[in-house]
């Protein structure tokens, strides 16, 4: 146990914690790298690191580097990020590992509010797509929690009132999608499934504002969080005032990943495996925040990258790759609980 | 006994307002004498007459027999699976049917709709098997938060491989979007035809077994002591399920909540009596997707809703209040 100190804020960790997030950072590096350097045509380490910050240094690598691969990744890295931080606290209010903002609707509901600033007020700008995706993601949230309230919430009763919110939200999204022309109805089912090719420096910048607003709020309330999963009587008992931390820290979850929904689509299940696995490499008790976080940026980017290194009749958007191994772990997850085993 | 004869009259009442209403209600409003002549001695040179012996009679067949299929697969799973979410739409056992049905449509391998149905009975039929498996088997089997995840996790399986295929297929994919709608009117009615028997035969098999499937949702000792061979009544309601939704999917695409909402309603209509049960179903279920098929004909005009849109609209709700209404440890 030791505490890293950066003025106010204040982190106590485990060493082996800090070992895990150490290794994903380095993993992540080695593979943003490979990801600027590698691909149609190569580009030394070098320059492609001077290209992504904007240096100059000639022809090919200026263009591809610095204006195709390199916000590319970055979204990535950002979006894997906010949908893991996002995912941890979600699972970690509910106290259940199968709370992720795709599966209780809150990712269905925020691409129901971008789709519909797209057709009916025609927005091409993304801060405009993103503000409609955050007003969707919280109006959902709002009818999930109303709907599933009853003298408190039980977590179990939320996931299915978000399930079922999820359906009628992707009911909306379905019915401007039949409404919207057809060319319109192509981009919006490609953003649908959720996708990080053609992003531009504009898409970083809005997950980049996003997050850098988020994770000081909630690594500020880490500590209520923690201390919240021991039981709601213990953490009032502790000082804490459970209620307030609660709302800040669902609507930053809410945000965060209304925010990761408009910059790239829904993309599915990194929210749902990222703290789990993260969980899982530290051995920790309770939900770990940075290396959710890490994590869920890793497993994007890799998964980019091999969506990328797929042949071009099997060019898919990242999404596609997320569900194909999200899907079996959810699988496995019912199946074993249903077996009796820890759910 | 009497209270349930008139519950099912009452359905089968409702039905026909609902076959009305369908025939007569629409971008252009027709009246009931209207209707009836062209049901019974059609005169072509009348175009309001046209529009009903062509268009509307076709998606009113579609509707009742899409919806009715749906009530009664609603009804057998929650029987089987003793779990009142379970749904062919929720558990992804439509997905398993979408996807196969886009595969011929993209590959080619089957045009025409009489070759795609038994493709989607394939789907429809592995998807069924595998959430069966998955979350209503096994020690702590089938508590409805787990089927309902179980069914997500699925559909979101199934969905992304669909969304693959269709990605990179541009013609393929605006057929498939209007079809995934769950729409009525994208199909002819000769094509549809075919499966009215199909689904008669499925649903008289259901009402014929229920005695057995009653024994078997008391519980596998119970069924065992009163002599009922639970693999088979098993397998029979799994096979009966895969028919029933597939049937209903090729016809009108992917439906969802149907089958959870109006088998639920029943239940608290005629009680846990399954023969009642699945007859109230059967009606009720043609009802409602009739009615949200004219709901949403009348609902954004000049446009139409499709009827899953409308159907997953309200289901949803259903859901989520069903979810309220439930026990903790129900859950």
């Amino acid at each position: 146990m030791r505490t890293l100190r950066l003025g106010p804020l204040g982190i106590t960790t485990h060493r082996r914690t800090l070992a895990v997030g150490l290794v994903l950072l380095a993993a992540l590096a080695a593979v943003a790298i490979f990801a600027l350097t590698s691909g149609q045509s190569n580009v030394t380490v070098a320059d492609a690191l001077r290209a992504a910050v904007g240096i100059p240094v000639g022809a090919p690598a200026d263009f591809i580097v610095g204006h195709v691969r390199a916000p590319r990744a970055l979204t990535a890295i950002l979006v894997g990020a906010m949908l893991g931080l996002s995912g941890a606290v979600l699972q970690s209010l509910t106290r259940n590992p199968l709370a992720s903002p795709d599966f209780i609707g809150i990712s269905a509901g925020a691409g129901t509010g971008a789709v519909l600033t797209i057709w009916l007020i025609g927005a091409t700008s993304l801060w405009v797509t993103a503000a409609g995706a955050i007003t969707g993601a919280l109006l959902t949230a709002g009818l999930i929690l109303a709907l599933s309230w009853r003298r408190g919430v039980v977590p179990l009763r939320l996931i299915l009132a978000g399930i079922a919110m999820g359906f009628v939200a992707q009911a909306a999204t379905q019915y401007a999608l039949t409404r919207m022309d057809v060319h319109d109805a192509g981009n919006a089912l490609g953003w649908l499934v959720g996708a990080v090719t053609g992003r531009t420096w504009t898409h970083v910048t809005v997950a980049a504002a996003m997050l850098a607003v988020l994770l000081p709020l909630i690594l500020w309330h880490a500590r209520s969080l923690r201390t919240m999963e021991m039981g709601d009587d213990a953490a009032r008992a502790l000082g804490i005032p459970v209620a307030s931390a609660r709302g800040v820290l669902a609507v930053a979850a809410v945000v965060l990943a209304a925010g990761a929904v408009a910059v790239t689509g829904p993309i599915g299940f990194i929210a749902l495996v990222s703290p789990a696995l993260a969980l899982r490499l530290t051995r920790s008790a309770g939900v770990t925040l940075i290396p959710s976080a890490l994590m869920g940026a890793l497993l994007l980017l890799t998964a980019d990258q091999v969506a990328q290194l797929m042949p071009s009749t099997l060019q898919f958007p990242v999404g596609i790759f997320t569900a194909a191994v999200g899907a079996p772990y959810l699988l496995w997850l019912v199946w074993r609980a249903s077996r009796g085993g820890p759910s | 006994m009497r209270q349930r004869a008139l519950v099912a009259i009452a359905a089968a009442i409702v039905l026909v307002l609902a076959v009305a209403a369908s025939l007569a209600i629409g971008a252009r409003a027709i009246d009931l004498g209207t209707v009836w002549q062209a049901l019974t001695d059609l005169d072509p040179a009348d175009p309001e007459q046209l529009i009903v012996s062509t268009s509307r009679v076709s998606r009113t067949v579609i509707g009742a027999l899409a919806g009715a299929a749906l009530g009664v697969a609603g009804a057998l799973m929650q029987s089987l699976t003793r779990n009142p979410f379970a749904d062919p739409g929720l558990l992804g056992v439509n997905a398993g049917a979408s996807l196969a049905v886009v595969i011929a449509l993209s590959t080619g391998i089957a045009t025409g709709f009489a070759a795609q149905v038994p493709l989607a009975f394939v789907g429809a039929g592995l998807a069924a098997v595998l959430v069966y498996a998955i979350g209503a088997r096994g020690a702590a089997a089938g508590t409805p938060v787990r089927l309902a995840l179980a069914g997500v996790a699925l559909t979101a399986l199934i969905s992304s491989v669909t969304y693959a295929i269709l990605l990179v297929n541009d013609s393929t994919l605006d057929q498939y979007r209007q079809w995934v709608a769950g729409s009525l009117t994208g199909r002819r009615l000769e094509d549809v035809t075919a499966l009215v028997p199909l689904v008669l035969v499925a649903i008289a098999a259901a009402l014929v077994s229920s005695r057995q499937l009653e024994a078997v949702a008391l519980g596998e000792d119970a069924a065992r002591a009163l002599g009922v061979r639970i693999g088979t009544v098993r397998v029979l309601v799994i096979v009966l399920v895969t028919l029933l939704a597939a049937a209903a999917t090729a016809a009108a695409g992917p439906i969802v909540f149907v089958g959870l909402a109006v088998p639920h309603l029943a239940r608290a209509l005629v009680g846990a009596s399954l023969p009642w049960l699945l007859a109230v179903s059967a009606l009720g279920g043609a009802a409602l997707v009739l009615a949200c098929d004219v709901l949403g004909r009348v609902i954004a005009p000049p446009g139409e809703v499709g009827v899953g849109i409308t159907t997953a609209f309200l289901g949803g709700i259903v859901f989520a209040l069903m979810a309220r209404r439930m026990k903790v440890v129900e859950l």
